[in-house]
């Protein structure tokens, strides 16, 4: 089922969390809404839900008009952060529960119930209590639960947060695994960048109730709308110079030789932020170009990491281990075509080629 | 726990073991209490268990022919011992759960509501804090025959009046009001902590589901405010097995016809009164402690099933 929203609005008294966000969520697609803390994205789950009443705007499944609807209306799944897996009823029983309320015959909910603990793999628990889970086995439970009423939409509220970090990698992928078995339309929310992009089809990057960018997961990485989102994803957070923009060149404040970075659609003076990938910036040997020193190195796997002093600001670059300078070496250093943009450094809009 | 160990110890490592000086100032704080207890509540109770064995015990010389079962013997033989027990029980079986369901609707309602939730809890909250001396006189002019109120509207209705205080079939009836209506605040707020302690994201969870107010209200309200219904249940039965204070102050006797006889009344006749005899009282008592704690045990028992 596509998700359509329209203009939509929550405000609480003075504060308003979602900001006029529009977006269609693709059919079968798996969604994540990413942002810090206070950003909406749990006011948009909620209002998708219909847990939460919108304030303005309109929200469409397919072409059916759910704004005013209720939750049980909306045929939505919802998976809490916490689970909220009812502490009295056995695994079966919290699967159960929707069949139950919706009075499906017991032998047919009972049957449904068993057929989707084992798509979760969670058939061997059948009758423990909540209590006798661990975290993992109860994020199954409950996204059984969501998924056993065959909802059109499947909703999970920071689903892995409650996770150590080792499960958190294991449930992720089987979020994905779940979700392509499935096929249910699934948005989930989230404040780690790194669990967005590894599973999601698209992500919508929201910031103090605003909509920084919607898009595919790679086109987020390798193409950010601004400023906020190129700072957002990408683990090295990319590499920040605010300088001046001159004739093809960048000059960097704390630093004193300018940087040729090609022709932009700016005009000549304006004071802008150059950003840079750390996997696009090229470490050789001293040449006469842009010379920095080398201030730290780490080797991490097969790359190394070296922090680069460029006057008072620092830039990282991913060099391979063979070809890695030594610590207090001087480099040349300059940049790839991809993984470099320009930014207005008071807006954070992006300037293009 | 751990924050205010180290308050106290001023910055020691808090797993230092008590000193004896430490020993003393524990024995100083607990004595008083300890005291109280051992002379009014333990004493007594060692006292009365020997007492309920000795035969033909005279409380005056105390002196007494022997141990024995004799008392007990007398006790479970004797009719109005009985028919106490009897009336006892009924009062247990009618007052508690009739209670007990009011009490859940009221605080369901009392907890979902936002509006005149001042009046509301003043309400329920009156029997607490009235002395049931005062209310009973209340009870007795709203069940008085002449110029009471019920029997005022009865017979504006054109009917005739019953009554209510003089008859046996209609004093027990008020007597249970009576009871009913005591019980109510008490209940209603332990039911109101356990109603609170539930997590409100669980409602949401069933309503996502589709389920409607009484769905919910069967499948989640109920049986996550078990644990607390079991207590209520048990705490309340206990304290109607030792009914006697509400009967005495609606009639000042067991009942208009000594129909509203309970175990209590019979101790407390047994070891007052112009002939007192104080070893079918300490049997009898004992009797009823061992209801009681029959009671106590099964308490534990539904505590510990319904921890989740």
């Amino acid at each position: 089922m596509e998700v359509r929203i329209e203009d939509l609005v929550k405000r609480f008294d003075d504060v308003i969390a979602v900001n006029k966000v529009n977006a269609t969520f693709e059919s079968g697609k798996l969604i994540a809404l990413l942002g810090p803390s206070g950003c909406g994205k749990s006011t948009m789950l909620n209002m998708l839900s219909g847990i939460m009443p919108v304030t303005e705007g309109k929200i469409y499944f397919d072409d059916r008009d759910v704004t005013m609807l209720s939750p049980d209306k909306r045929e939505v799944g919802l998976v809490f952060q916490n689970y909220a897996l009812y502490p009295h009823m056995s695994v079966l029983e919290n699967i159960c529960f929707p069949l139950k309320i919706k009075r499906v015959p017991k032998a047919e909910r009972i049957e449904k119930a068993k057929e989707y603990a084992r798509m979760v793999h969670i058939d061997d628990y059948l009758d423990r209590l909540p209590k006798e889970l661990s975290g993992g086995q109860q994020q199954r439970v409950a996204i059984a639960r969501a998924l056993v009423k065959q909802p059109k939409l499947l909703l999970l509220d920071e689903p892995l947060s409650n996770l150590d970090a080792k499960l958190r990698v294991e449930m992720r992928e089987e979020i994905r695994r779940i979700q392509r078995e499935s096929g249910v339309t699934t948005v989930f929310v989230t404040h780690d960048q790194e669990e967005a992009t590894s599973i999601s089809d698209y992500i919508m990057l929201m910031k103090l109730g605003v909509k920084q960018q919607f898009a595919k997961t790679r086109n987020l990485y390798n193409d950010p709308a601004n400023l906020f989102v190129a700072d957002f994803i990408g683990n090295p957070t990319i590499n920040q110079l605010h300088g001046i923009y001159e004739k093809g060149n960048f000059r960097p404040d704390a630093y004193e030789n300018a940087i040729p970075i090609g022709r932009y659609q700016i005009e000549d003076g304006s004071r802008v932020v150059f950003a840079s990938r750390p996997e696009s910036v090229i470490v050789e040997k001293k040449n006469g170009k842009t010379v920095m020193e080398v201030e730290e190195t780490y080797v991490s796997g097969k790359d190394t990491l070296c922090v680069l002093k460029a006057g008072d600001g620092r830039l990282r670059a991913y060099v391979d281990n063979d070809s890695a300078p030594q610590e207090k070496d001087l480099v040349s250093v300059s940049f790839r075509d991809r993984g470099v943009f320009v930014f207005n450094e008071e807006s954070g809009e992006r300037y293009y080629e | 726990m751990n924050k205010k160990t180290k308050r106290y110890n001023g910055g020691r490592d808090p797993d230092e073991k008590f000193e004896a000086s430490m020993i003393g100032k524990i024995a100083l704080f607990l004595g008083p209490f300890m005291l109280g207890i051992v002379i009014f509540t333990i004493y007594p109770f060692i006292n009365a268990f020997l007492m309920s064995f000795k035969e033909n015990f005279s409380i005056l010389r105390n002196t007494f022919s022997g141990w024995g079962l004799a008392n007990y013997r007398k006790v479970l033989n004797d009719p109005i011992f009985l028919s106490g027990l009897k009336t006892t029980i009924k009062y247990v079986v009618i007052v508690v759960p009739i209670s007990l369901i009011i009490s859940i609707v009221i605080a369901v309602l009392l907890n979902n509501t936002r509006r005149f939730k001042a009046i509301l809890q003043t309400a329920y909250f009156m029997p607490l804090v009235t002395s049931t001396a005062a209310i009973s006189l209340v009870f007795r002019f709203i069940f008085a025959n002449e110029g009471g109120l019920i029997n005022k509207i009865i017979t504006t209705l054109g009917q005739t009046q019953i009554n209510f205080l003089g008859t046996n079939r209609w004093s027990e009836f008020v007597l249970y009001i009576f009871g009913i209506w005591n019980i109510l605040p008490f209940t209603i707020i332990l039911l109101l902590a356990g109603l609170q302690n539930i997590d409100p994201q669980y409602y949401t969870a069933a309503k996502v589901d589709g389920a409607k107010t009484l769905d919910i209200f069967t499948n989640i309200t109920v049986p996550l405010l078990s644990p607390t219904i079991a207590l209520v249940a048990i705490v309340n039965s206990i304290s109607a097995f030792k009914v006697f204070d509400y009967v005495f102050q609606l009639y000042n006797k067991p009942g208009p016809g000594y129909n509203l006889y309970t175990i209590i009344y019979y101790i407390y006749e047994k070891f007052g009164g112009t002939k007192p005899q104080y070893g079918y009282a300490a049997a009898a008592s004992i009797v009823l402690f061992f209801i009681i704690a029959v009671f106590t045990l099964l308490q534990r028992v539904l505590q510990k099933k319904t921890n989740y």
